[in-house]
């Protein structure tokens, strides 16, 4: 398998692939980020955004990096994050690195009513994901140690920066994945999802929500009526100073055929709440694109035509 | 010089939403060592009309002019003008500044002990030749201590077209002392000359309330300080204001510098901090967009002291669009108090004792919302505050004219927010 390209910043060949280059911190795979000089896409004026990133003309943002982000690691696994269309900004953070066929995935959430839910994400997909990069023994037990890792540093987030952190500190969902050679750890904690969808034979959620809908499905209340309450997205376990003692789940899946997992925040989920609607449209994805990115920013478009109500964070792994 | 500006807003709009209200404090820790930029030139004038002589105001006028004087730092240009029917340059010589030291300080005061009350009020004619003395030293810190006890007595639109020719050119803070004076009046000059008004009742307290002025002004290390607002096209501004430490609309006072640009006179400035409210209109954006409503430079000259940027945001989310910036709620009704204020004593003064009322009590209930003590201190001597916190008030039946004047000017007198969110 030959690896995708390096960091463009310090040529680090193991951050290949990576949202953010492990080595340097770089982002890898960015937006529409734009220089000033440029044209404005909202107003059409020649060279009118300036140095503050906006134009001096309309006066519009010119981009913002995190707006939609992609992670290509060719073959082997790709991510595309997405703002979606109600929410003003992405929440969302994604991981990606890949060494020859192993892989270490991360999806994050910001929980949108704390302070900062963007810097949460983004901090928590960083940490863990450079904790994963390390030696693995046990797959699971590694992504365990590597939430556990993100859920101190989000925590600290509330003792830095903006005072108003301290009121409402910055929270964030994590769902992680690390493949060593045929097997696959995976954890999470909150509702960011991992599925296991073979390429025949039936799919499976491998991650149960910490959220109030999955605790009334478990008391037994009618599914359909639990996902449509109006506090069903009430996470009851998360990342933050305020969450007290953070117990990842974890687990390990040792596929025994080819397959796609697929780690994804609510925003692609939410869209796709039965199994099967939701192993159909990832095989339908990965029929029509056989490149891995493709697949993953058909799924993200899926969710924007069906209303793009939340950011949207997909990561697909080839199996 | 360090200068700081941070802006306070809540930048997430409603899909729709047009309007971009934003709170900017700026605060300069002064020029370095406290010593100025440029040079300063000060100018007293002092009333002489023939109405000073009552209530020993002249006497008091001299022992304040005496005052001030003493407090001009050794090096400061100065000037004392004798207002009269006519404008007369009490000292030094017609058409010269003096340079503070021990010595000129002490030939004003002799030239101060001359001064007599025989003669008109031609306020006009008196800053016209403030402006001309100033105009020997462009490029200082330039201001003027007015005092009258009277009303103008030149034609009608006299003084406004002076006003118009000069307005900004220097800082002038006016005094009235006595309650014969008129306070839009002086409102008018303080406003046109970035300055401050306010009665001194009481002749006695003529001296202190010079020295404060003159000692406030000795402080100001930066002359020309403007504020220069950049917004996108179609964009609306439709005010900017100085809100804290009080309310001075600066929006008529626009000069056009660019594209899009244009420039606030903020005056002179030394180690303080200020804040203004800024409202501009900009076309809706779709949801997710984010837009730079405005940016706010502090200027002196050409160099950029300091930015600040007033942003939108346009989101879906109504849990973000409808929360209330702390700043921008609290200084809206610090302004809306003034005006309550100066409506209630307009009605009053035309016997319409009904609307006086309603404004009144509004003015009540946002002084005491809002912490302003000294502002409902100020109100309970006009009228008897029953209930605060409702707006229940009930006019005086007698009111002594100084303290509704002191009510009237004082009226634009705002409280700074508590910081913490």
């Amino acid at each position: 398998m030959s690896a995708p390209a390096d960091c463009a910043a310090c040529a680090d060949e193991r951050a290949a692939g990576a949202a953010f280059c492990e080595s340097c911190g770089q982002a890898l795979a960015t937006g529409a980020e734009r220089e000033p000089g440029t044209d404005c896409a909202a107003c059409g004026a020649t060279g009118t955004v300036g140095a503050d990133g906006y134009c001096e003309n309309c006066g519009m943002l010119a981009g913002r990096p995190r707006d939609h982000v992609e992670a290509d690691a060719h073959e082997v696994a790709a991510a595309v994050s997405d703002r979606g269309l109600r929410h003003h900004r992405n929440e969302d953070a994604m991981w990606l690195a890949v060494r020859g066929s192993d892989a270490d995935i991360v999806v994050c959430d910001g929980v949108s009513a704390s302070f900062d839910p963007d810097v949460a994400s983004e901090t928590a997909a960083e940490t863990a994901g450079k904790v994963l990069a390390g030696p693995a023994d046990d797959v699971a037990a590694h992504v365990g140690a590597a939430i556990s890792a993100a859920a101190d540093a989000v925590a600290a987030l509330a003792g830095s920066g903006d005072p108003r952190r301290a009121a409402s500190n910055p929270a964030c969902t994590i769902v992680a994945a690390c493949r060593r050679g045929d097997t696959i750890g995976y954890g999470w904690v909150g509702d960011s999802r991992a599925y296991w969808v073979p390429a025949s034979g039936a799919a499976s959620r491998l991650t149960e929500d910490d959220s109030w809908a999955a605790h009334a499905i478990a008391l037994g209340i009618d599914p359909a009526a639990a996902m449509n309450a109006p506090n069903a997205h009430a996470i009851t376990a998360w990342l933050g100073a305020d969450a007290g003692t953070v117990r990842p789940r974890t687990g390990t899946l040792r596929p025994d055929g080819p397959g796609t997992l697929v780690l994804c925040s609510d925003g692609l989920w939410n869209y796709l709440v039965p199994l099967d609607d939701f192993a159909a449209a990832v095989r339908t994805a990965v029929r029509d694109h056989p490149a891995p990115l493709e697949a993953a920013r058909a799924l993200v478009t899926l969710a924007v035509d069906a209303g793009g109500a939340d950011n949207i964070t997909v990561a697909l792994l080839a199996v | 010089m360090a200068y700081t500006a941070e802006a306070f807003q809540n930048e997430y709009l409603a899909l729709g939403a047009t309007e971009v209200d934003a709170i900017v404090t700026v605060t300069s820790t002064g020029a370095e060592g406290g010593r100025r930029t440029s040079g300063a030139t000060e100018i007293i004038i002092v009333d002489c009309s023939g109405s000073m002589q009552a209530e020993g105001r002249m006497a008091a006028a001299r022992h304040a002019a005496k005052a001030a004087v003493g407090c001009i730092d050794d090096g400061v240009h100065f000037a004392i003008i004798a207002g009269v029917s006519t404008a007369q340059q009490l000292f030094p010589d017609p058409g010269e500044l003096a340079v503070a030291s021990p010595q000129t300080r002490a030939e004003a005061v002799r030239a101060i002990d001359r001064l007599q009350a025989n003669g008109g009020t031609a306020m006009g004619a008196w800053l016209k030749l403030a402006h001309r003395l100033f105009g020997l030293r462009p490029g200082d810190i330039a201001h003027a201590i007015l005092l009258t006890d009277g009303e103008n007595g030149e034609y009608g639109g006299y003084l406004e077209s002076v006003l118009t020719e000069i307005g900004g050119s220097f800082t002038c803070d006016c005094r009235g002392v006595g309650t014969n004076w008129q306070v839009s009046e002086l409102r008018k000059i303080a406003n046109a000359l970035l300055g401050t008004v306010d009665i001194v009742a009481r002749p006695e307290d003529l001296a202190t309330a010079f020295e404060q002025m003159m000692t406030a002004a000795m402080s100001k290390t930066s002359g020309d300080v403007q504020l220069k607002v950049w917004t996108p096209i179609k964009a609306v501004i439709r005010f900017v204001k100085q809100v804290e430490p009080q309310v001075v609309d600066l929006t008529g006072k626009r000069v056009e510098e660019g594209p899009r640009t244009g420039l606030y006179p903020l005056g002179a400035w030394g180690a303080e901090s200020r804040d203004y409210h800024i409202c501009v209109q900009v076309p809706a954006g779709m949801s997710g967009d984010e837009m730079l409503a405005a940016r706010l430079s502090v200027m002196e000259g050409d160099t950029v002291l300091t930015q600040a940027l007033v942003r939108a945001v346009w989101t879906g989310d109504a849990a973000l669009s409808t929360r209330i910036n702390r700043q921008v709620a609290h200084y809206t009704g610090q302004a809306e108090l003034a005006e309550a204020i100066q409506a209630g004593i307009e009605a009053r003064k035309h016997g319409d004792d009904h609307t006086a009322t309603i404004k009144f009590g509004r003015a009540a209930q946002l002084a005491h919302q809002s912490g302003n003590k000294a502002t409902e201190d100020l109100l309970s001597t006009v009228v008897d505050i029953e209930d605060a916190a409702t707006g229940t008030v009930r006019l005086r039946r007698k009111i002594d004219a100084a303290d509704e004047m002191a009510l009237d000017t004082r009226s634009t007198k705002t409280v700074r927010v508590g910081r913490q969110q």
